[in-house]
């Protein structure tokens, strides 16, 4: 007999995982031997790998701090990852306790282990969904339970967008999202890009990550900025994620080294 | 804090990052990743850098402090071996320096204390990533066992689709078939017993014509919910419709499954409210009950079927009991039924003729051709074997229209001696009359066999006539002004209707045989109202042949009454076409 559509699938630890290699990036140990493998390899074709997982993390840090001192209480992180340390509803909620974030992760090892560490926070949840069906995102209970679509959202695709190709229709999802988010809502979003890199080292970088479930899809400055078609850029605009809003002026030193642009925009009206 | 002052003074307050504080924090920048701003790093590693210099100033030596500065490295994510290794570096570089700690023995207690960091250091360092390692196979673990349960929850949700009617919930035919079929495999001996309930609702569909599907459905759902409730714990599935099935699993006889039976259709008897409506609904239940061993899930299914329309064909609202003999019977017949096709085909049927003789002057008039077939296990079969199940089949048409084409192809060969060869008389059957292209037929028969209509006479029955219908008497009229006789057989056995003699083109009355066995009698009833069948005959025109003429006595009667021919034993048994011709010779 054939198995129905939603009939899930089962738990793969054989495969690398995109969540758990990014963690061991970050220095983390939430990560196996086959995703150590896969990390490594990565690392070998692009050194600066775990740089650009740091400065990409850091990216993160300062968009959600920007985004608390804009006001904004309500946080979608859609492709979170194993939650290593500086996740989004700690920096939220040591700003505004009140903050509610809801986490949203295809990986569902990487959402078991959210859900563990989430344990006991009213005001953040994780749901395991496909940043590729965002309407089911929208409409899933526990992502309307603890957001209120009718005041502003920050919604977060940090180091994700790279994992969606064009026959997924990235654009057609981000318009899914920005016709749910009310006005003053945020986008922020960071990928990988290829813009200043050798054919040699693009081709060795596709090729690790052909080996997971997740190819790279590189992408240029333009596409990124098309992808915040219906939002306001904040300062600086899309740029290499060392350059949005440092700290220091030195941290944004060889910037174009982590390989990152990010951006944030803001839905006017 | 302690005595020892000998290493300077204590700086004041903890307050803004002094140059080493700054010094380190930098030296950590792009070590790792670090969730705090530069600001927040800077005030952290001052509070660090207050705690390694009071352990420096303090006598004895605490190595527990670099213990502790380590341990919260560590927790503040400060947690790379980069991160050490800058540590040391700036700790051995500068600390003594920009805190300005000046003592004897300060080269000895830097030493103790960095060795104190490093091993402290590596020994968080180690639990936090053991700690992170269980975590994620704990993550792993569940997110697996999330997985599997989901999976299995779907799979049992898959199988409840798969195995139950999606109306009423009941069990549906495949798992009925299922236990049906596990039972029998599982008691091969010769103890167990089980039992069928093949249960129909009877007329349902009226139920849908008059209150519509929706309550009709209701009805459905209202009518399994109770059975399944009055004859627990036996399984009911719904097979689709109206219809449903009972497994008995442990019957000790008859009697049980007759008492689930009934059961059953006394939970079905009580009126049920819906929508409004109250719907009423009496079903019709067929019983088997037999031992396992030697009966297989088809058999038991094919016999609850049979009685199922036993008890249908009874009436309904009532449950019949499965009858061997019956069903054997039965399903002989049906087997002949099945079979004629086949023997037409093969050239299984020939025809016999009986002489129908004239009363006046002992001629031959006519022949009825009557109709055998050469079963090839059976022998000869007389029509009366068959063409009852030809007739509820619709295999009457064939075979009618076969009887008709031989008999019009034999009986166009035969002569006489003297006069009129005689006619051919056959049998038509209500389907055959029914049929538009009957006048069609006989009249290309006639035109291919070269045989003159008067020599056709067509055999009807009077129940034909009375449905009412237009049809059949239009498609009579049409035969008879072909030219072809048309007789009434059997007349007086039904409803004698004299209206449609009237109506009707009808040049013969062929009287049933029974009427000629009551002539023994002199004066009997019988031959009283032969006589006056023949005089009302007569009177119309109408020539009369007695059936069933067996003796010479009856033959004499039936001469003096005026009748005109007879036909029986006493004037010769149906036999083949020469036998009869040889006569005539």
């Amino acid at each position: 007999m054939q198995r129905p559509d939603w009939a899930p699938e089962t738990i793969d630890v054989e495969r690398p995982s995109v969540a758990r290699m990014y963690d061991y990036y970050l220095g983390g140990s939430h990560n196996f031997a086959v995703d150590r493998a896969a990390a490594q390899a990565m690392v070998a074709a692009v050194p600066e790998a775990p740089l650009m997982a740091q400065a990409n993390r850091a990216f993160l840090r300062r968009a959600v701090q920007f985004l608390c001192e804009a006001g904004i209480r309500q946080f979608l992180d859609i492709g979170s990852g194993i939650p290593t340390v500086g996740n989004v509803h700690e920096i939220a909620q040591r700003h505004a306790p009140d903050s509610r974030v809801v986490y949203v992760d295809v990986d569902p090892v990487a959402v078991a282990h959210s859900r563990e560490i989430l344990a006991g926070n009213e005001s953040a949840t994780v749901v395991q969904e496909d940043l590729r069906h965002p309407e089911r995102i929208l409409a899933h209970p526990d992502v309307r339970a603890m957001i209120d679509f009718s005041q502003p959202v920050a919604v977060l695709i940090v180091a994700v967008l790279h994992f969606v190709g064009e026959h997924d229709r990235p654009a057609e999802v981000l318009r899914t999202l920005r016709a749910a988010l009310a006005p003053g809502s945020y986008l922020v979003l960071s990928q990988a890009s290829d813009d200043g890199r050798s054919e040699a080292e693009r081709a060795e970088a596709q090729k690790v990550y052909q080996r997971t479930d997740n190819p790279l899809w590189v992408r240029s400055r333009a596409e990124l900025t098309a992808f915040f078609d219906g939002f306001e850029l904040v300062e600086p605009g899309v740029v290499w994620v060392p350059q949005w809003r440092p700290e220091t002026p030195d941290s944004a030193e060889d910037a174009e080294r982590a390989v990152f642009l990010g951006g944030v925009g803001r839905l006017g009206g | 804090m302690g005595s020892g002052d000998s290493v300077g003074e204590p700086p004041d307050g903890p307050a803004r990052p002094g140059a080493f504080a700054r010094a380190w924090a930098k030296a950590l920048a792009g070590t790792s990743y670090l969730p705090m701003t530069h600001a927040q790093l800077e005030t952290l590693l001052q509070r660090l850098t207050d705690q390694l210099a009071a352990a420096l100033r303090t006598e004895p030596l605490d190595l527990r402090a670099g213990h502790r500065v380590a341990t919260e490295l560590v927790a503040s994510h400060i947690a790379s071996a980069e991160a050490l290794g800058r540590t040391v570096e700036v700790i051995q570089l500068r600390l003594v320096r920009d805190l300005d700690l000046v003592a004897d023995d300060i080269a000895d207690r830097m030493a103790r204390l960095l060795a104190a960091i490093a091993t402290g250091y590596a020994r968080a360092l180690r639990d936090r990533t053991l700690d992170e390692q269980e975590a994620i196979r704990r993550a792993a673990l569940i997110a697996r066992a999330d997985a599997e349960r989901a999976l299995r929850a779907s799979e049992a949700r898959f199988r409840h689709q798969a195995t139950h009617d999606p109306l009423t919930d009941l069990p549906n035919r495949t798992l009925f078939a299922e236990r049906l079929a596990a039972v029998c495999t599982a008691h091969r001996d010769d103890v167990h017993r089980v039992g069928l309930c093949f249960l129909d609702i009877d007329r349902f569909k009226r139920i849908n014509d008059s209150y519509g599907h929706q309550i009709g459905d209701r009805a459905l759902v209202a009518a399994a919910h109770r059975l399944s409730r009055a004859v627990e714990p036996h399984l009911v599935a719904r097979l689709g419709g109206d219809a449903f099935m009972i497994l008995v699993e442990r019957s000790t006889g008859t009697g049980d499954v007759v008492a689930v039976a009934e059961s059953a259709l006394a939970a079905l008897a009580e009126p049920v409210l819906v929508g409004g409506h109250d719907v009423t609904v009496t079903a019709s239940v067929g019983v088997v009950e037999r031992q396992v061993a030697g009966t297989t899930p088809d058999d038991l299914w094919r016999a609850a079927g049979s009685t199922l329309h036993w008890a249908k064909s009874a009436g309904g609202a009532g449950w019949a009991l499965y009858d061997a003999e019956r069903d054997n019977r039965e399903q002989a017949r049906q087997a002949l039924s099945a079979a004629i096709p086949g023997g037409l085909e093969r050239g299984e049927f020939y025809l016999d003729y009986q002489p129908l003789t004239s009363l006046q002057d002992g001629s031959v008039l006519g022949v009825e051709a009557l109709v055998r077939w050469q079963h090839p296990q059976l022998g000869v079969l007389r029509p009366d074997s068959f063409i009852g199940l030809a007739e509820e089949t619709g295999l009457i048409v064939p075979l009618g229209s076969w009887v008709l084409a031989e008999a019009c192809r034999e009986a166009v060969g035969w002569s006489a001696a003297t006069g009129e060869p005689p006619y051919v008389s056959v049998n038509l059957a209500v389907r055959q009359l029914r049929r538009p292209d009957l006048v069609q037929e006989v009249c290309s028969l006639l035109r291919h066999t070269g045989l003159p209509p008067n020599r056709l006479q067509l055999e009807i029955t009077e129940s034909m006539m009375m449905s009412g219908a237009e049809e059949p008497v239009r498609t009579l009229r049409a035969l008879a002004d072909l030219g072809v006789r048309i007789a009434i057989d059997d007349f007086g056995t039904g409803y004698s209707n004299l209206a449609y003699l009237r109506d009707l083109p009808v040049t013969e009355l062929k009287v049933a045989g029974e009427f000629v066995r009551g002539l023994r009698a002199p004066e009997a009833a019988d031959e009283r109202i032969l006589a006056s069948l023949v005089s009302l005959a007569h009177a119309l025109d109408l020539t009369v042949t007695a059936e069933g003429v067996e003796t010479v006595g009856q033959a004499e009667r039936l001469r003096a009454i005026g009748c005109d021919a007879g036909q029986g034993w006493h004037f010769g048994r149906p036999a083949p076409a020469d036998h009869i011709l040889a006569r005539l010779r």
